[in-house]
C-alpha cells in the first residue's frame, strides 16, 4: 500500500512538472519517513553526495564537452561533405547524407536537441531547396538522430552501465552492429521514397571528389577512431577515452580554425548544464533507490513476474512494451535512471545477458525520442524545418518501423548485438 | 529592468563563470591523468578529486539550470488543464522543489558538523566539509535560483507557453542564424 501510494505521489508529480530529479528525491523523502522516521532525513545529504560522485560517469561531460566543441568547430561541413562524395550519387542523396552523418555525429554531445539543431540546419534547408519536403527532411534527420543513441559514445548507455554495474566499454561495442543495420534500414526507406517522389541525386560519383573530401575530413576521424579503436582495443577505458576525445575534439577544431574562446566557453557551458541536469537525476535515484532496495520492491517485482513466467522471451517481451510507453513520456535519461534499478533484479534472476538488456533499452528510448508527447528530437526537427508535428510523424511512422525492426531483432537474436562483445570480451 | 532581473542576471553570470571555471579543471585534471597513464605514470588523488569536481559541477550548474529552467520535466499534462487548477498546481509543484532544497541544506548543514576534523584519504591537507560544503550550499543556491525564476516560469505557463518548446525554438532559431549564409 505505500509503495502504492508513493508510486501515485511520484507520477503526480511528475504530471505537474516538478523536475523529475526532485520528484524522485522526494518520493524516496517520503519513503524514509514512513518507514524510518524523521532521524533517517539526514540520509537526503550523504545519498545526494555519494550519487553525485560516481566515478563512472565522469565519462558524461567529457563526452558532452566532445560534441559541444564538435558542434562549435565547423566539423559538421567537413563530414556532409565526404559523405555526400560517398553516397550523394544514390536517388535521394541528402538524406542518405543526413542518416550517414547522424551516425558519426548525433548523441555524441548528450544532447540530441543540439546536436539535431546544429546539423539539422544545415542539412534540412538544403533538402527543402532541392524539392524535399518538409516532413520528409524532418522525418529522415530525427528518426535518424535517434538511431545515433545506440552507436557509440552514448550518454544513455553510459548511464545504464552505471544503473546496472554493467560494462559501458561491452554495451558500446553491442552497439555497432545494431546501429549499422539500422542505418541501412532507414537508407532503404529514404531510397523507396525517392524513387516514388522523385527526388534528386546529388552530384555523380568522382573519385577526385572522394579523396579530396576525405583528406579535408581526415583529422575529424580522430574522434571515432580514438574512441571506437581504444575502446574496442582494450588501451583506454570509456572514461580514459572521452578524456582523449576533448583532446581530440580541440585538436581538430584548431586545425580547422573554427573554434575561439567565446565558442570554447559556450561548449564549457552548456557541457557543465548539461552534465549537471543528468547528475542530479542520477544523485536523486540513490535517494529513492535506497527506499527502494531496504523494501525489497524490486525483488518483489522480479518474483511476481516470475511467478508467471520465466520464458525469457515473455518477459522480454512485457519489459520491451513497458520500456516503449515509458519511452512515450520520459527523457531517455529519466527513464534508465528512474527503471532499470528496479528491473534489473529480474533480468539477472530470468538470466538475461545485461549488456543484451542494455541495447534493448536504449533502443526502445531511441524509438521513445520520436513519439509525442516527450519527443524532443522529434519537436527539434520539426521546429528547424518549419513543419507540422503530424504532418512529419505520418512520414517518420515509415522510419520507425525500421527502428521497430532494429528492436525485435536485437532482442530476439541475441548474437547480432552481442556477437563483437564475444569476440572481443568473451 | 526589475530588481529581480537584475538580481537573476548578477546570479547568472556568477554560476556560469563558477560552472564554466569547474568544467575547465575537471577536463584538464582528466585530460592530465589520462595522458600520464599512458606515460606509465599514475596519480593517487585522480579518482578522489575528479568525483569531487563532478559532483560541484552537479549541484553549482543545477542551481544554474534551475535559474534557466531547463531540469528534465514534463509539462504536456499541467499546460492541458484549466488555468486556475494549473497555477495552483504550479505553487504546489514550487512548495514541493523549495521544501525538498531546506531539508537538503538542513540535513546537509547537520552532516557538516559532523565531518568536522576529517580530511580526504588522497590530500590529506583538504578538509571533508570543505569538498562536501557543495550540499547545503548548492541547495540554498537552487532555492534562490527557483525563486528567481518564478515570476517568468508563472507568466509563461499561465499563458500556455512550454518551456522545453521555447528552448527549442530559441536554440533552433540560433543554429539556423548562425548557417544562413550558407543555404
Amino acid at each position: 500500500m505505500l509503495m502504492f501510494l508513493i508510486f501515485i505521489a511520484l507520477l503526480a508529480l511528475i504530471c505537474i512538472n516538478v523536475p523529475i530529479a526532485i520528484a524522485l528525491a522526494m518520493a524516496g523523502v517520503m519513503g524514509l519517513l514512513a518507514t524510518e522516521g524523521v532521524s533517517s532525513l539526514v540520509s537526503i545529504a550523504l545519498d545526494m553526495y555519494s550519487g553525485s560522485t560516481k566515478f563512472s560517469l565522469i565519462a558524461i561531460p567529457m563526452f558532452v564537452l566532445a560534441g559541444a566543441i564538435m558542434n562549435a568547430g565547423g566539423i559538421t561541413d567537413k563530414l556532409i561533405n565526404f559523405v555526400s562524395a560517398i553516397i550523394g550519387f544514390v536517388r535521394g542523396g541528402l538524406a542518405m547524407v543526413n542518416i550517414g552523418v547522424s551516425l558519426f555525429f548525433a548523441e555524441i554531445s548528450g544532447s540530441a536537441v543540439a546536436d539535431v539543431a546544429a546539423m539539422g540546419s544545415i542539412l534540412i534547408p538544403q533538402m527543402k531547396k532541392r524539392g524535399y519536403s518538409a516532413p520528409f527532411s524532418a522525418a529522415v534527420t530525427s528518426s535518424s538522430a535517434s538511431l545515433a543513441i545506440i552507436i557509440p559514445p552514448s550518454i544513455p548507455m553510459i548511464l545504464y552501465a552505471s544503473s546496472s554495474n554493467t560494462s559501458v566499454e561491452q554495451l558500446f561495442v553491442a552497439g555497432v552492429v545494431p546501429g549499422l543495420l539500422g542505418a541501412a534500414g532507414l537508407m532503404l526507406v529514404a531510397y523507396v521514397f525517392a524513387r516514388r517522389y522523385n527526388l534528386p541525386t546529388e552530384e555523380a560519383f568522382n573519385v577526385k571528389r572522394l579523396r579530396e573530401t576525405f583528406i579535408d575530413a581526415l583529422p575529424a576521424f580522430t574522434l571515432p577512431i580514438i574512441i571506437l579503436g581504444g575502446i574496442f582495443g582494450g588501451y583506454v577505458t570509456a572514461t580514459e577515452a572521452a578524456g582523449l576525445a576533448v583532446v581530440a575534439a580541440l585538436v581538430v577544431s584548431a586545425w580547422y580554425r573554427n573554434l575561439d574562446l567565446r565558442h570554447l566557453r559556450r561548449a564549457m557551458l552548456d557541457g557543465g548544464i548539461q552534465t549537471a541536469v543528468v547528475m542530479l537525476l542520477v544523485a536523486s535515484s540513490v535517494l529513492m533507490g535506497g527506499f527502494l532496495t531496504r523494501a525489497q520492491v524490486p525483488q518483489d517485482i522480479a518474483n511476481a513476474i516470475l511467478n508467471i513466467t520465466n520464458e525469457q522471451w515473455v518477459i522480454l517481451l512485457i519489459l520491451n512494451f513497458f520500456f516503449l510507453v515509458v519511452g512515450f513520456f520520459l527523457h531517455s535519461a529519466a527513464a534508465i535512471i528512474l527503471v532499470v534499478p528496479i528491473v534489473i533484479p529480474l533480468i539477472t534472476a530470468a538470466g538475461i545477458d545485461p549488456v543484451h538488456f542494455g541495447l534493448v533499452v536504449t533502443l526502445n528510448l531511441a524509438i521513445g525520442q520520436q513519439t509525442p508527447p516527450v519527443a524532443s528530437v522529434l519537436i527539434t526537427s520539426c521546429a528547424v524545418a518549419r513543419a507540422n508535428i503530424w504532418d512529419v510523424s505520418k512520414v517518420n511512422i515509415w522510419f520507425i518501423l525500421v527502428l521497430l525492426f532494429v528492436l525485435l531483432l536485437c532482442t530476439y537474436v541475441p548474437s547480432v548485438p552481442l556477437f563483437l562483445v564475444e569476440y572481443f570480451y568473451r | 529592468m526589475t530588481l529581480i532581473n537584475r538580481l537573476a542576471a548578477i546570479l547568472d553570470f556568477i554560476l556560469e563563470t563558477f560552472t564554466v571555471l569547474l568544467m575547465v579543471l575537471l577536463t584538464l585534471i582528466v585530460i592530465v591523468a589520462v595522458l600520464a597513464r599512458l606515460a606509465g605514470e599514475s596519480f593517487s588523488w585522480y579518482d578522489e578529486v575528479a568525483a569531487i569536481m563532478l559532483s560541484w559541477i552537479t549541484y553549482y550548474g543545477s542551481a544554474l539550470a534551475a535559474l534557466r529552467r531547463r531540469h528534465i520535466g514534463f509539462d504536456s499534462v499541467l499546460l492541458s488543464i484549466p488555468v486556475r487548477f494549473r497555477m495552483a498546481a504550479v505553487l504546489f509543484g514550487e512548495a514541493v522543489v523549495l521544501t525538498f532544497f531546506v531539508l537538503m541544506a538542513y540535513t546537509g548543514f547537520q552532516v557538516l558538523a559532523v565531518l568536522q576534523g576529517s580530511y580526504l584519504v588522497s590530500l590529506t591537507w583538504v578538509p571533508i566539509q570543505f569538498t562536501q560544503s557543495v550540499i547545503p550550499i548548492g541547495a540554498i543556491l537552487f532555492i534562490l535560483c527557483q525563486l528567481l525564476s518564478l515570476p517568468t516560469y508563472w507568466q509563461k505557463t499561465r499563458a500556455g507557453i512550454s518551456l522545453e518548446h521555447a528552448e527549442i525554438e530559441e536554440e533552433v532559431d540560433a543554429e539556423l542564424a548562425k548557417n544562413a549564409p550558407r543555404t
